[in-house]
């Protein structure tokens, strides 16, 4: 397809987010290598620097089955049951390699599931795995065990490809660094003064990127940030920012914009705008090591009052008129932060509201209720606001 | 009531230490929480006095202040339903003084956990916005690699059990730990010291590792798992200390005696069982019941065996022979393949009939270990339950399940 507009341009970023797999899958089948990669904490220049392409996996709620919740566990969160239902089903089997990053104690569950799964029963088309254990301390013994890390990763993708990743590691570093800076621009369209893109095309955009590689993806972009200034002005609604769990599919968005009105204007969660916060000053695994060390504040891998500051740094930042943390059960983390992100925006005047404990698919009414009971006072009094 | 005069020993003793541990902190000196899976023996040798959050939590429940303690917690807007097992020692801070057991926890100048799961750093966290005190992470690695019969390795082999890389960081972080604390407190560490924690650690390991083996070859079984539980836990909280190295002797020597008296739990044992998972704090008496309605006994908890064989470490370098105890020790019990394997290898030795196998919310894992042992041969009954929350009917209902669990599938296949 020729993509000549910014409109052309979005449109197409919109149809790959809507068929990841097919997508992906026919990239493989014209013959470029595919690594699966799970979690933010993967980098993507490492994978493209041994040639190959970095799908991000995704889950959906229409997409789990009663063996993945049995081999998981039901207390787990249900995006790593829907990427093990993906993987059991066969329908990943065109996958190179599946690198699992320790993003989360969901994540970390699921490769251990894997592999053990791939040990037991090497009748299943589980792809060859690695576990990418990169962690988050801001200090330098946390820096230099990820150096060893991401040399390990290194090696294996090599290994996987055929193709080491030195040769073409500065070059994959710009590419992504570029690929970073057009998406931060993407991101910002829905929160100026006159938003043209709303919360939904952006997380689709953002994930549609996740699963292309950067010869694709960045002439997409190029022509989508260049003619943005044609693309049409939204009409106004009630600016949100959503925190909590990350968002891998893009329902909720949706029930927020299309049902309710609002306007999501940006996210801490790792779908969104947290997944373009590594900023790489260089082309070696140093570099790297720090960057993804520091990369974040994610939800389960950062202290509360990081995430407090960083939270409402980027509410006003975008403008936000309310504060929606959405909480699935068993994803722990974000609902421990949040009575500290509530009272880090209150202090702007900001009301918040919660919906803690919910299932993977959230129902529209509850998005409402929630919204409508956002208020500034410090402390809830439940689970859900 | 335990009939073990060891555990009475310990429990008379934890509460003459709490005691002294109130009145030391009353007369100036600091206090560290820290949590079971950080390395404790740094406080050890530089005389820090320290509580383990875990024992204190299970304080709280067993007097039924952990629902009281985590309504606090929920009150404040936090998820009383998450962590628990972390969060209830700090739930527990802020109930008023006569509500707290044992006259309370004083409130720490240190905090020391790792980071481990999604959550558990941000209940220190919360920790660390107290007047005073101190929260340290320490980073939880990940096993990568997982190289078989860890049991067999990590005495001596550690290094090719958890990796350089893990030990590299882990050691960083203890002489960073100990750099913290030193500031804070004043106190030094000394390596020598530290040496000596390290090898009275070992010494109770191996009388550990030596009542464990007594229990697994004793038929009938000698001792019940609800009595040997705070005989191996209480001096567990005290390790590297003389008192818990002799305590860990004490329990062997009685254990010991009984085998040689032929003293038997339940007479006419007819079922094996293995009690897999945490204890049921608010429930000790649970494990009990089975045995005069079926003669059913419970032979083994992960109490005594882990403390048979996850902790000893034999080294030239105590601060890396530390970081080898804990580089990998939650990975011991909940990482397949290696806390499969060590399962498998814990029911077969002890001629265990059935495993009943408490499921907890944050205990990852369970799937695999139920199959293995099935696949060995050993049925399996899981129950879910959170092991220090009473609230529900958990209890009631974990009974009935292990009634049913006997008559239907163990009990056809006796002779």
């Amino acid at each position: 397809m020729d993509v000549t507009t910014a409109a052309a341009a979005l449109d197409r970023l919109e149809q790959v987010y809507s068929s990841r797999p097919g997508t992906v899958r026919a990239l493989a089948e014209q013959g470029r290598r595919v690594i699966g990669v799970v979690g933010a904490d993967v980098p993507v220049e490492l994978v493209e620097a041994a040639g190959a392409v970095a799908y991000r996996l995704h889950g959906h709620p229409d997409v789990l089955s009663a063996e993945a919740q049995e081999v998981l566990g039901a207390s787990l969160d249900p995006v790593a049951h829907s990427v093990l239902t993906q993987v059991l089903g066969g329908s990943l089997t065109f996958l190179d390699g599946l690198v699992v990053s320790r993003d989360s104690q969901a994540s970390l569950q699921l490769f251990y599931a894997l592999r053990e799964l791939r040990r037991l029963e090497p009748h299943r088309a589980i792809p060859p795995l690695h576990l990418l254990d990169l962690l988050h301390l801001p200090t330098e013994p946390t820096a230099r065990y990820d150096e060893v890390r991401l040399g390990r990763l290194a090696d294996v993708l090599g290994s996987w490809t055929g193709q080491p990743v030195t040769a073409g590691l500065t070059a994959s570093v710009a590419a992504v660094a570029e690929l970073r800076h057009l998406l931060r621009e993407v991101s910002d369209l829905r929160r100026g003064p006159r938003p043209v893109l709303t919360g939904t095309r952006v997380l689709r955009v953002l994930g549609a990127a996740a699963a292309l590689p950067t010869d694709v993806s960045l002439p997409l972009l190029r022509r989508l940030v260049d003619g943005a200034g044609a693309l049409p002005a939204l009409p106004q609604g009630r600016r949100v920012y959503l925190t909590g769990s990350a968002q891998d599919h893009d329902e909720v968005y949706v029930a927020l914009e299309a049902a309710l009105g609002c306007l999501v204007v940006g996210e801490d969660t790792d779908w969104g705008d947290l997944a373009l916060s590594a900023d790489v000053g260089g082309a070696d695994l140093g570099a790297l090591a720090r960057a993804y060390r520091d990369r974040g504040p994610a939800a389960a891998t950062a202290s509360l009052p990081r995430r407090a500051a960083w939270t409402a740094e980027q509410v006003r930042r975008s403008a936000a008129e309310v504060l929606l943390g959405v909480v699935r059960e068993h994803d722990e983390a974000p609902a421990w932060d949040f009575p500290a992100q509530r009272a880090a925006v209150a202090a702007d005047g900001v009301p918040s509201a919660l919906l803690a404990r919910q299932p993977y698919r959230v129902l529209a009414t509850d998005l409402r209720s929630a919204l409508g009971s956002a208020t500034c006072e410090p402390v809830l009094s439940g689970a859900r606001a | 009531m335990t009939r073990l005069e060891s555990a009475l020993a310990a429990t008379a003793y934890q509460r003459e230490w709490f005691a002294g541990i109130r009145a030391r902190v009353a007369a100036g000196e600091p206090l560290a929480l820290v949590n079971a899976d950080a390395p404790q023996e740094v406080l050890r040798a530089m005389g820090i006095p320290y509580v383990v959050n875990q024992w204190w939590a299970s304080v709280v429940s067993a007097r039924q202040r952990a629902d009281a303690s985590l309504q606090v917690l929920r009150d404040r807007g936090y998820p009383d339903y998450s962590r628990q097992y972390d969060a209830i020692s700090l739930g527990s801070h802020f109930l008023a003084e006569d509500e707290a057991p044992w006259g309370g926890l004083p409130r720490p100048t240190v905090v020391v956990a790792e980071t481990s799961g999604d959550a558990a750093r941000k209940v220190f966290d919360l920790w660390d916005e107290l007047d005073g005190t101190s929260f340290y992470p320490i980073e939880r690695s990940s096993a990568v690699e997982a190289p078989s019969r860890w049991w067999e390795l990590v005495p001596h082999r550690w290094e090719e059990a958890f990796g350089p890389e893990r030990l590299d960081l882990l050691s960083s972080e203890i002489e960073g730990l100990a750099a913290f604390l030193e500031e804070r407190t004043g106190r030094r560490l000394d390596l020598d010291r530290l040496a000596e924690v390290m090898d009275l650690v070992n010494e109770q390991a191996e009388w550990n590792r030596r009542t464990r083996d007594l229990i697994a070859a004793a038929r009938p079984t000698p001792v019940a798992v609800g009595d040997t539980i705070p005989s191996v836990m209480i001096p567990q909280w005290h390790r590297g200390t003389p008192w818990a190295r002799d305590a860990a002797r004490r329990l062997y020597e009685e254990v010991a005696d009984l085998v040689d008296r032929g003293a038997a739990v339940a007479p006419g044992e007819r079922l094996r069982l293995m009690w897999l998972g945490r204890g049921l704090w608010y429930d000790l008496g649970l494990y009990r019941r089975f045995q005069e309605r079926y003669g059913a006994v419970f032979v083994w908890s992960m109490y005594l065996a882990i403390a048979a064989d996850g902790y000893a470490r034999y080294g030239t370098d105590p601060i890396r022979t530390l970081a080898a105890r804990f580089a990998g020790l939650t990975d011991q019990l909940y990482t397949p393949p290696w806390s499969t394997e060590w399962y498998v290898k814990e029911a077969l030795s002890h001629g265990v009939d059935g495993v009943v196998h408490l499921v907890a919310d944050d205990v990852p894992g369970s799937w695999f270990t139920t199959r293995a042992l099935e696949a060995a041969g050993i049925p399996v009954l899981e129950v879910r339950a959170n092991n220090a929350d009473p609230r529900g009917d958990g209890g009631t209902r974990l009974e009935r399940a292990v009634c049913d669990f006997i008559e239907r599938r163990l009990l056809p296949s006796r002779p």
